[in-house]
């Protein structure tokens, strides 16, 4: 009985101490200002409010929202197409040329964005990059997630068995049908998996957006609100509200995807 | 006219000879085995000819066509792989139908053709599984069902029965045969296993280090191994080896510890040193025999007692297909017919 409990109740106390923020975030979107400062603070807001809407409107969060949405699927794009081609690729041959790409891959992933940022501001102004400011972000965080794709895919090609493109090959498909009959297929949960993670991740990107997209109109949900974060005062409550709003969809994806993401990382039993 | 062709067939990977100078003629409707041990490059020549691999110099043909430089769908071949590569996401039938849908065939011709395949390989209650739902003797159906569906020129065979267990292998053994049989296409049948091959195949090539050691119809190969190498694959229990001498006269050869030299019934040149092969069941225990031998160990199967021993000295198995009574330590005599007796070159291996 007890070796049951203790790592079932240390088990319910880490979720809760990962699931807190989160708590948090949503009690105190429905919280008045006063409540939300007071202290000793309540965990659960005594007259909940509605913000909702109203920040929606008044900090144009359709606006944020459909740059964040732009930003992000030009980046997942693009990492899921240049990255699964130069995934499969990498994994056709192994040899000592394509072990320098990895390693020179991986190495550039490993540049903080922080770092990167200044030097792709200059290389962007000169190119005229900026002038197109989302597009100019989307090229620089797809550049930066493309490595992670990369070496994730290629595994996933790796654990398809020599013997299914070979046997695919004889029955009659070309190099580019094998690819897309036999090599996707079997490899499109990791592909997905990997394109929601990158999605999710871009959704919170921050660095380069704010360096590269000084007009307010492009500017995405993670801009709006640092916006908030004021000199004199933090609006608390607009901050909840705003966050809530920027997460909810991230999580709604993820519950409906979780199935597959936890079968995508559980897949490769081919036999 | 020859099916498959191939002369002076070269591969190299890099620094590795993986095929050196491979000529190889297989008329249409042969069934041809191509065994050796592993790294012996059997696989690389049925990949070769499937396309998979390109061959450095020589030349393959397929019904006439050089096909050097066509790509594996369009020599027109069919391949049965040792994990049997099914399409995992594809259920039975589309794994059967993929080359034909690839084709852009018609559907009624796809149709009849899985009907006629299912039919032929008792797959016709399976055909909407996965192949994870199948069990091994299944899996190994659909993968030759994948394969006679398209009526291909040339079958070629990567090991397709090693998976399997000893059973169902003897039972897909004769299944193979009897599909070979009825559909009487051209089939190349790569295995390790020499009763596989000696069994199935009108034709065997015995490869070794990317070389065809020996190639001729089974019973040749068994009758009149070319080399040392050959004598030694074919035949199981395998044969048993003897370093020897000519004798004088130079019609009878003989062992250290050996009483009485053994009859060859033809001459040579005196006293030249020879590797001697018997062959288990060729020895024969009898009273009248002129090799004495002494019992290790005996095996009994049933149908046979494997009896292991020392003739002279030297180490010996033999098969006797009836119950003798004997023990460890026994001692019995042994005969060999004349034209029995193997004689290998020491040096080189070659038949005397």
């Amino acid at each position: 009985m007890m070796r049951r409990t203790i790592p079932t109740l240390i088990a319910v106390a880490l979720l809760g101490f990962y699931l807190f923020p989160i708590y948090w975030m949503y009690a105190t979107s429905f919280k008045t200002l006063t409540e939300a400062v007071q202290y000793p603070p309540t965990l659960w807001p005594s007259e909940p409010q509605f913000h909702h809407a109203e920040v929606f409107q008044k900090f144009s969060v359709a606006r944020y929202f459909v740059n964040s949405i732009v930003i992000t699927l030009g980046v997942t794009a693009i990492t899921v197409v240049v990255g699964t081609g130069t995934a499969y690729a990498l994994a056709l041959r192994r040899n000592l040329f394509v072990d320098l790409i990895l390693f020179t891959i991986l190495l550039l992933q490993a540049l903080p964005a922080s770092l990167m940022v200044t030097p792709l501001f200059v290389l962007f102004n000169m190119a005229g990059l900026l002038n197109t400011p989302r597009f100019a972000v989307v090229l620089a965080v797809a550049a930066k997630s493309l490595p992670f794709f990369i070496v994730i895919c290629r595994t996933a090609f790796l654990q398809i068995p020599r013997e299914l493109r070979d046997a695919a090959l004889v029955d009659g498909n070309s190099n580019v049908g094998v690819f897309f009959n036999i090599a996707l297929p079997l490899a499109r949960n990791s592909i997905v998996v990997t394109a929601v993670l990158i999605a999710i991740q871009t959704m919170g990107e921050y660095v380069y957006s704010r360096s590269f997209i000084a007009k307010i109109e492009l500017q995405p949900l993670t801009l709006g609100l640092s916006n908030f974060i004021g000199a004199q005062q933090t609006d608390w409550i607009g901050i909840m509200t705003f966050a809530s709003i920027l997460v909810t969809p991230i999580l709604i994806v993820f519950i409906f995807l979780q199935r597959r993401i936890i079968s995508g990382l559980t897949a490769g039993a081919l036999k | 006219m020859n099916q498959v062709e191939l002369s002076a067939v070269e591969k190299h990977y890099g620094e590795y000879h993986a095929l050196r100078n491979i000529d190889l003629s297989i008329p249409e409707g042969a069934f041809v085995a191509l065994i050796g041990p592993s790294g012996c490059g059997k696989s690389t020549l049925l990949r070769s000819i499937a396309g998979l691999e390109q061959i450095s110099s020589g030349t393959i043909s397929i019904a006439g066509e050089r096909v050097n430089d066509v790509p594996p769908r369009r020599r027109d071949v069919a391949m049965v792989f040792q994990s049997y590569a099914l399409y995992p996401h594809m259920d039975v039938e589309r794994n059967m139908t993929y080359s034909l849908r690839l084709r852009r065939r018609s559907a009624d011709l796809i149709a009849a053709a899985v009907r006629e395949a299912a039919a032929t390989l008792n797959l016709s209650g399976l055909l909407g599984r996965y192949p994870r739902e199948l069990s091994g003797g299944q899996r190994q159906r659909v993968a030759m069902g994948r394969a006679i569906v398209r009526h291909p020129k040339v079958f070629l065979f990567d090991e397709p029965l090693s998976n399997l267990d000893a059973e169902l292998r003897v039972k897909m053994r004769g299944e193979v045969r009897a599909l070979h049989e009825r559909l009487g296409a051209t089939s190349i049948y790569v295995t390790h296993d020499q009763i596989e091959a000696m069994t199935m195949a009108d034709h065997i090539v015995v490869l070794k280090a990317g070389r065809i050691e020996q190639q001729g119809p089974p019973l040749a190969l068994y009758d009149r191994p070319a080399n040392r190498f050959v004598a030694g694959f074919i035949g199981s229990p395998s044969i048993n080896f003897i370093e020897g001498a000519v004798t004088a006269d130079g019609g009878h050869v003989t062992w250290e510890g050996l009483e009485r030299p053994l009859s060859l019934g033809r001459r040579l040149s005196a006293a030249q040193r020879v590797q001697i092969g018997l062959r288990p069941e060729h020895l024969a225990v009898a009273t009248d025999g002129t090799m004495a031998m002494v019992v290790d160990t005996i095996e009994r199967t049933g149908s046979q007692t494997i009896i292991l021993g020392r003739c002279g000295g030297q180490p010996m198995t033999v098969i006797d297909h009836g119950r003798p009574v004997l023990a460890r330590g026994d001692n019995l005599r042994l005969a060999v017919a004349p034209d029995h007796i193997h004689l290998f070159d020491p040096d080189s291996g070659a038949a005397v």
